[in-house]
């Protein structure tokens, strides 16, 4: 039996009829159209479909669609600049330093810093490494991704 | 050198950069089209059974199903080598597809997946390798009488292998080693195993299916979308020109990404209905139903003087390859031609694979094809020789590693094929010719042992680098060497009026950078700027053969055919310049978007004005065949392999079993770095994946019942970022060796990292402990075990 939510997502408002056994990532995936949200374990193992859940890093897979009635989801399309598009530091840190590869894990990985970040916008090499722990790359990119969350602190830090 | 260029070996942007970042990246698995169907699959709970009775009534009744298939509604084809089948009465390991539903909804695709009524009669089944040789083996295929790949007496008439013997081993012997063993001060032997590794692609296997009158588009996740092509043609008897398989969204793949069998199914379905259809596996199914790397066990046997001269080596290697359908001899000959008959120097040399086949998921292609598996094997082995004689494991490698010169076997020796048998399967051949391009080896070595402080830290053997309580911390080397496969591969450039151009490839960017690799070689050919040049990849209407990208053929292969495509583009450009400055072609020189006379630079035109005269230039450019290709010094024909050297260094807790991997220093030579951060990064995913190899990725397979225990991520672990070394401890040396045919020297180098990381880790537990884990794993358990603290 569907139900009818309202999400606010990425500051828009939508109502949706939802089954109740329906993740939020499959509802912003199909029927937001949302698939920025990439799912890889679809059993919260992996991070990949990470959104923030009022500021908070959550595996939108494990998090009945809902349960999240109400309340204020950012995903990765909403990230940049609504208006001007114009990017976060994180975002273009990701872009200079090659963040990516095949590009599943980004938009979990560029979230869940978002949220280190809010929280912590001087962390250390080790503080970004224990934020991502839940956040797999199946191609390794590790390095490189800790690379670009401390270079968009740094940014941030320079008011960039 | 690099600073003539102003596009190559600069760290430029990634072409598929902010579509990534922004979250506007499309996969195929998210793709929707206007009444799409969702198919779902039904699969075997058994090994190995007979479909007595299945019935589809109930789940056909259910609203919203609109299409089943079973073996009994479906073409009696195989759409990938023998022994894959469409849908067969007869399933071969647990996860075997049975059925196919497309639905309106997910929802009610599973929810009929229940709803079919299936009796099997269970069939004895066969899990490890050396059961399914044994003469009473149960057989995976009934229809060929052995288990063993390409035993041709035993009436399986399709090996393309003249080499391979008749009771199922692929032989190889090069020079006498009974003689070579004799010679020897010391002789090691061990047997060692290495386990099965998932590709574990971050997006599960996914196609889209849609008609139009009898042309059919499928939007495939593949690295190899003309495989999907001819394979969709062959099952349902229609010309490849009226196939359209495109896979220009990009494609996370490590070698698993061939759709064939689901494209097919998709496409059959969406005949049926009418309407579009969607596949895309589940995780679970990822595991249980694409390939994997095939569990290896190697019984080794190396023969060295006191000097450190190998006097012969024996490689005895039999492979499990699962339920299979194709990969068997390709992973097994890729293995005896790089590891075992060309990483070392050799006069004496034995080969012997099995590729055997068991009721388990299929094994296949994965990252470093072939040599992953077998370098977890004879590096280790290689460590004991060295050990043996008491010579330091970085000199002993030194003096035995491949150079110029030496001995190589390519894919193509291993198997003796013959010309006719290449003429059957153009696709299949010439994935090493012969040749070097691994002479860097040596320097590679000598570059990881400076920079990872070998001297100062090698204590010798049985003496750990430092020993702090319970904890104790090792140093290992190993090296490796995969295919930089050069073959057949066209490209077509061409401009627009505007000045900017667009480059059509049949290579898809799986993550891999060749997106913006080929960006950057057209755009430095052509003297433009790399954000005038675009890239359309893997489209079979659209874009020009080739051969997708495996065996690190897109770097080695695909970029070349483009960059003389550019060559092309460019002569034309220049001829159209000598009309307008009245100079010859060769005094001409293009940079910064003008084409300028090279002694009087005032003197030019600007490429967008060529572009514009010339209304369309088009330059298109197919590689030669690699037999072509010779070396200049010997004129032998060319191998082409790349070469890495990996030094770890792990502390290990004896106590516990703990095992922390510190640093990992790693040389590749990539010929030349077109754009240096990707390097490192397909640098890091190697080592990334060949940490999770050592330490913890394996397929459980229950040894009763042939179910896959851990089908998914949760259980099957992969490497984290906490399980790797920090930033500064991850040391990635990029060794530029110009390759003689590569675009600007450049070479396919990009799964080398997976060869060489489990390995060296392996030989720095052994440095820290003092004691050989020969098994498939370096787990805790695996050290608690070795020092004889559990049994």
């Amino acid at each position: 039996m569907a139900v009818s939510i309202s999400l606010v997502v990425n500051g828009e408002a939508h109502k949706v009829d939802v089954e109740p056994w329906w993740s939020l990532a499959y509802v912003l995936r199909e029927k937001l159209g949302l698939t920025g949200t990439k799912i890889m374990c679809n059993n919260g193992a992996c991070g990949s479909c990470t959104v923030l859940l009022n500021g908070q890093p959550v595996s939108s897979c494990l998090k009945l669609a809902v349960l999240a009635e109400g309340q204020n989801i950012t995903t990765i399309e909403g990230l940049a600049d609504t208006e001007t598009g114009k990017l976060r530091p994180l975002q273009e840190a990701f872009i200079k330093y090659s963040g990516m590869q095949c590009g599943t894990c980004t938009a979990g990985m560029i979230l869940t810093a978002k949220a280190l970040l809010d929280e912590n916008p001087t962390p250390t090499e080790d503080d970004v490494r224990e934020a991502l722990a839940g956040n797999l790359c199946r191609c390794g990119n590790y390095k490189r991704i800790v690379q670009c969350v401390l270079a968009a602190a740094e940014a941030t830090r320079g008011g960039v | 050198m690099p600073n003539e260029f102003s596009v190559l070996g600069k760290s430029l942007p990634r072409k598929d950069a902010l579509e990534k970042v922004t979250g506007e990246v499309k996969f195929v698995a998210d793709m929707q089209l206007p009444r799409m169907l969702h198919a779902k699959f039904l699969r075997s709970p058994y090994a190995h059974a007979m479909i007595t009775k299945i019935d589809t009534s109930r789940a056909e009744a259910l609203r919203g199903v609109k299409c089943v298939l079973t073996h009994e509604n479906t073409p009696n084809v195989h759409p990938l080598g023998k022994f894959e089948y469409l849908l067969d009465r007869r399933v071969h390991h647990a996860g075997e597809e049975v059925a196919a539903v497309a639905a309106e909804t997910e929802d009610i695709a599973k929810e009929a997946l229940k709803l079919i009524d299936v009796e099997y009669e269970v069939e004895p089944a066969v899990f490890d390798a050396e059961e399914a040789m044994k003469p009473d083996a149960p057989l995976v295929h009934k229809e060929y009488r052995t288990n063993m790949y390409y035993g041709t007496e035993h009436g399986h008439a399709a090996s393309p292998s003249p080499r391979w013997r008749k009771d199922g081993w692929l032989p190889l012997q090069v020079g006498d080693v009974d003689k070579g063993f004799a010679e020897a001060d010391y002789i090691v032997e061990g047997v060692y195993e290495s386990p099965i590794q998932c590709n574990c692609s971050p997006i599960p296997r996914s196609v889209v299916c849609q008609w139009a009158g009898d042309n059919l588009t499928c939007w495939a996740d593949t690295q190899i979308p003309q495989w999907v092509s001819k394979d969709i043609a062959k099952c349902l008897g229609m010309p490849r020109s009226s196939i359209r398989v495109i896979c220009n969204w990009p494609v996370g793949g490590y070698g698993s990404k061939q759709p064939e069998k689901i494209a097919t199914l998709a496409a059959i379905m969406a005949k049926k209905t009418g309407r579009p259809v969607k596949a895309v596996f589940t995780r679970e199914e990822e595991f249980v139903a694409t390939h994997h790397r095939p569990n290896y066990k190697g019984y080794e046997k190396i023969g060295v003087k006191k000097d450190g001269t190998i006097t012969a080596m024996s490689h005895r290697v039999i492979g499990n390859f699962g339920r299979d359908f194709v990969w068997g001899p390709e992973v097994m000959s890729a293995s005896a031609a790089a590891t075992c008959g060309t990483l070392y120097m050799y006069q004496n040399m034995k080969f012997e694979g099995a590729a055997v086949m068991t009721n388990i998921p299929d094994a296949g292609a994965m990252n470093g094809l072939g040599d992953p598996e077998m370098g977890f094997i004879v590096e280790r082995a290689m460590d004991e020789a060295a050990e043996a004689i008491g010579m330091d494991p970085v000199e002993f490698r030194l003096k035995n590693c491949a150079r110029y010169g030496s001995r190589s076997l390519s894919r193509r020796d291993v198997l003796g094929l013959s010309p006719d048998e290449l003429e059957l399967r153009p696709d299949w051949i010439n994935w090493g010719i012969v040749g070097h391009d691994f002479d860097s080896l040596q320097e590679c070595i000598r570059r990881v042992r400076d920079k990872s402080e070998w001297k100062k830290k090698w204590k010798g053997w049985k003496t750990p680098v430092e020993v702090n309580g319970t904890k104790r911390r090792g140093i290992g080397i190993a090296i490796g060497m995969h295919m930089s496969a050069y073959r057949p591969y066209s490209a077509i450039v061409k401009t627009n009026q505007d000045g900017s151009v667009i480059v059509m490839s049949m290579a898809a960017e799986i993550g891999q950078g060749i997106r913006t690799a080929m960006a950057q070689v057209v755009a430095e050919t052509l003297g433009i700027n790399y954000e005038d040049v675009e890239v359309l990849l893997a489209d079979t209407a659209a874009t020009p053969e080739g051969w997708g990208v495996i065996a690190s053929g897109g770097t080695a292969s695909a970029i070349p055919a483009a960059w003389h495509a550019a060559q092309e583009v460019r002569r034309q450009v220049f001829n159209i310049a000598v009309g307008r400055l009245g100079v010859k072609p060769d005094e001409l020189e293009a940079k910064d978007g003008r084409i300028y006379v090279k002694d009087d630079p005032q003197k030019s035109i600007t490429f967008r004005e060529a572009c514009l005269r010339g209304y369309q230039i088009t330059g298109a450019y197919v590689n030669p065949n690699p037999d072509d290709l010779r070396d200049e010094k010997t004129g032998k024909t060319i191998n082409t392999y790349a070469c890495v050297a990996t030094i770890a260094e792990v502390e290990v807790d004896t106590e516990t079993g703990k095992l922390d991997v510190l640093r990992i220093t790693s040389a590749h030579d990539c010929g030349r770095a077109i754009n240096p951060q990707i390097v490192e990064n397909q640098i890091d995913m190697g080592l990334v994946q060949s940490n999770g190899y050592a330490r913890a990725e394996e397929l459980i397979v229950d040894k009763d019942t042939g179910v896959v225990l851990n089908p998914d991520l949760l259980d099957y672990k992969l490497m984290t970022i906490l399980d790797m070394p920090k930033m500064d401890d991850m040391q990635e040396i990029v060794v530029e060796r110009p390759s003689a045919w590569g675009a600007f020297g450049s070479k396919g180098f990009s799964e080398t990292g997976a060869t060489s990381g489990a390995p060296a880790i392996a030989n720095a537990v052994y440095n820290a402990i003092g004691v050989r884990v020969r098994g498939e794993h370096i787990t805790p358990a695996a050290i608690l075990e070795a020092l004889g603290k559990i049994p």
